[in-house]
């Protein structure tokens, strides 16, 4: 009995060991991913890739223009829809949600930073970083609120609570866009070539911002880049070329 | 976005889409004010025409209430008839004599109780009997046809008035030795107020009356007022009228009234709508115009606007994939754009009644110039100011604006968010 005991004790203790040892969940993963763009004569792009992403990851993903890497990243985020082959988000495949799941799993679970910063004009960049939000619930919290301008204040856009885009410059505006992934507090974020459009120095700090956020938050990252210092800089690199996806040793 | 969830009357569901449409507005500047001006535009058209055109149909009626008797009761005229509408004449039998017509009773001799049966009908207004017939009006070596009316002037003013008329003398108190007659029968018989003219009876009863008022309604009918007892005198009517003169309450119900005095009476009644056939079809034509001329300034502006939205779509194509991204349904990318176009119509159609409404009241000033001596100044555009029609333009603009909203919306909502931000 006190053997038994022992024994369940034992098993009970080497699967907490086992989860504790265990590397963090998996937040995105695709199998055999393929993408073929139709018309006359069907152009493969990407063909057939497996990568798996655990939370707080921070991945680079490099590559020629035109070699499908910003495909892959849309249909890392439902944007986009794969030919063959599955999606998962947290575990759930995305071909087996309808359009405003889909819609709903965008807002709660990942995060999108474009290279060009695509704020709204016609909103201020407060209420740009809060949209997120303000697209779920309709408005919010003073909580949330409170929340957003923190995370503004900590990109450095306090001065600019109230301003327009368009009295923003490239970088400021870029890290308004980060505090917008950011808002829901999404598991993912999929930035595509997020300095690209920004001087190198306004670039540094956006990604500086966030790796920032990445190591204290533990939110995963997938981020396009062309810039070799970037990209070294990420947890894990991975190439694209010909339509597959390669794991790249870092220097 | 300035309010922080703040209580609002906004469903919290809509909020977002509600915000960013006036959003969307307010930084459209230019082009918002276009969209909005085209439908302020249809609009006022709408207006417009419908105050000008029931404007006038009012007026065309109130004047036909005033000026005309709705129904006129008199000895029904006996034609002769074409003997094959005569029932049991040989077929092909033809006559080749007119034969003269029998003396007819054209007088109604038991005219009161008449009168009195037509009085009590609950939409008759006014019974004024008279006497109506044809003679011959002179003075030195003038001779002219007039038609002789025989009235009580007060009476007789309300169904075909004179008084209102009269641009010399007095109308009201006729006594018997005295006339009133039309200008153009002045003019023929080169006399003046004061003057005497002699009346002429088909029979040679002959009687001379003295001017005492000079009337012109510029309807061209050649009419001299006498009192009634002066008339049944000069034309041997003993106490009778030939005529009983019948205003009712409401101009359109003329045509039933008359046919149900007609059963009542051993007469015939007239309705106004006999004399002037072409008066109803003409009103109804006008009305069928602007519903027309409404529509298609409607449709037009439909048009315009949807044109606008599908501009606006195609200029917020990136944000549309933005909102995507962001998590946006496509009901909400929907609604977005509905949202402009009813914010875009209710502004619109809101401005166009407020002008549209003072365009009207403005033309009200304008006066016909007075080109007669006497003549009583009037509106030179006649025109009805109907909320009701104001209301069901406004209705219909915004109706029209927000299906022009719903097609260009529904092809927003449908974008493919990766397409559009490239």
């Amino acid at each position: 009995m006190r053997d038994e005991m022992h024994s369940a004790n034992g098993h009970v203790a080497t699967e907490a060991l086992d989860a504790s040892v265990s590397l963090p969940p998996i937040v995105v993963e695709t199998q055999g991913l393929k993408k073929t763009y139709g018309g006359k004569i069907a152009v493969p792009v990407l063909r057939g890739i497996d990568l798996q992403i655990r939370a707080g990851t921070f991945v680079a993903i490099v590559g020629q223009s035109g070699s499908g890497k910003s495909t892959l990243l849309h249909m890392l985020g439902a944007l986009d829809m794969p030919t063959a082959g599955r999606v998962l988000i947290n575990g759930v495949d995305l071909a087996t949600l309808e359009e405003d799941e889909l819609a709903l799993l965008r807002s709660e679970e990942i995060g999108f930073i474009f290279q060009f910063h695509h704020l709204l004009d016609e909103l201020t960049c407060l209420e740009n970083a809060l949209m997120p939000i303000t697209i779920r619930h309709g408005t919010e919290t003073e909580e949330q609120r409170a929340r957003v301008i923190r995370l503004l204040q900590r990109v450095g856009l306090e001065p600019h609570l109230h301003k327009r885009p368009d009295e923003m410059s490239g970088g400021q505006s870029q890290r308004c866009a980060l505090v917008r992934a950011l808002a829901n507090a999404p598991k993912i974020v999929l930035a595509d070539e997020p300095t690209g459009n920004l001087d190198s120095r306004s670039g540094q700090e956006v990604f500086a911002l966030m790796r920032e956020v990445n190591r204290a938050s533990g939110v995963a990252f997938v981020m396009i880049t062309h810039d070799d210092r970037l990209a070294q800089a990420a947890d894990r690199i991975f190439l694209v070329e010909n339509g597959v996806l390669q794991e790249v040793e870092k220097k | 976005m300035p309010a922080p969830a703040g209580r609002s009357i906004v469903p919290k569901a809509i909020r977002f889409e509600l915000r960013l449409a006036l959003r969307h507005l307010r930084v459209g500047g230019r082009q918002t004010l276009l969209t909005v001006s085209v439908v302020a535009a249809g609009v006022i058209i709408v207006i417009f025409m419908s105050a000008l055109v029931f404007g006038l149909r009012q007026k065309l009626t109130a004047d036909l209430t005033e000026a005309i008797p709705h129904i006129t009761v008199q000895v029904e005229e006996v034609k002769p008839l074409p003997l094959a509408h005569i029932p049991g004449a040989a077929t092909g039998a033809s006559s080749s004599r007119i034969e003269q017509q029998a003396s007819q009773q054209k007088y109604l001799d038991n005219w009161s109780q008449a009168a009195d049966i037509v009085r009590r009908l609950p939409s008759v207004r006014t019974v004024a009997p008279a006497v109506r017939e044809q003679g011959f009006a002179s003075k030195g070596r003038h001779t002219v046809g007039v038609s002789v009316v025989g009235i009580e002037p007060a009476l007789q003013d309300e169904v075909a008035p004179v008084s209102k008329y009269l641009f010399t003398g007095h109308y009201l108190g006729l006594s018997s030795e005295e006339i009133v007659i039309e200008g153009q029968l002045a003019d023929e018989l080169q006399v003046g107020l004061g003057e005497r003219i002699r009346l002429t009876a088909k029979t040679d009863a002959h009687a001379t009356f003295t001017i005492i008022g000079i009337y012109n309604t510029n309807q061209g009918r050649s009419e001299a007022y006498v009192t009634r007892r002066m008339a049944q005198s000069l034309f041997g009517l003993g106490t009778s009228v030939t005529v009983i003169f019948v205003k009712v309450r409401d101009l359109f119900e003329a045509d039933h009234v008359a046919q149900h005095l007609t059963a009542l009476l051993p007469y015939e009644a007239r309705s106004w709508s006999r004399e002037f056939p072409g008066f109803r079809a003409s009103l109804r034509g006008r009305s069928a115009i602007v519903y027309l001329i409404s529509a298609f300034s409607l449709i037009s502006s439909s048009f315009a606007i949807a044109s606008v939205l599908v501009v606006s779509v195609l200029q917020k194509s990136p944000q549309i994939g933005i909102l995507k991204s962001m998590g946006a349904r496509r009901r909400q990318i929907l609604w977005v754009f509905i949202f402009e176009g009813l914010g875009v119509a209710i502004v619109g159609s809101v401005l166009g009644a407020v002008l549209g409404t003072a365009l009207v009241y403005f033309l009200t000033f304008i006066r016909q110039p007075v080109t007669q001596m006497g003549q009583v100044s009037e509106q030179l555009f006649p025109v009805a100011v109907l909320p009701g029609y104001i209301a069901l333009a406004m209705l219909a603009a915004i109706t029209s604006t927000v299906i022009a909203a719903v097609l260009p919306a529904r092809r927003a909502a449908r974008l493919n968010p990766v397409e559009v931000m490239r």
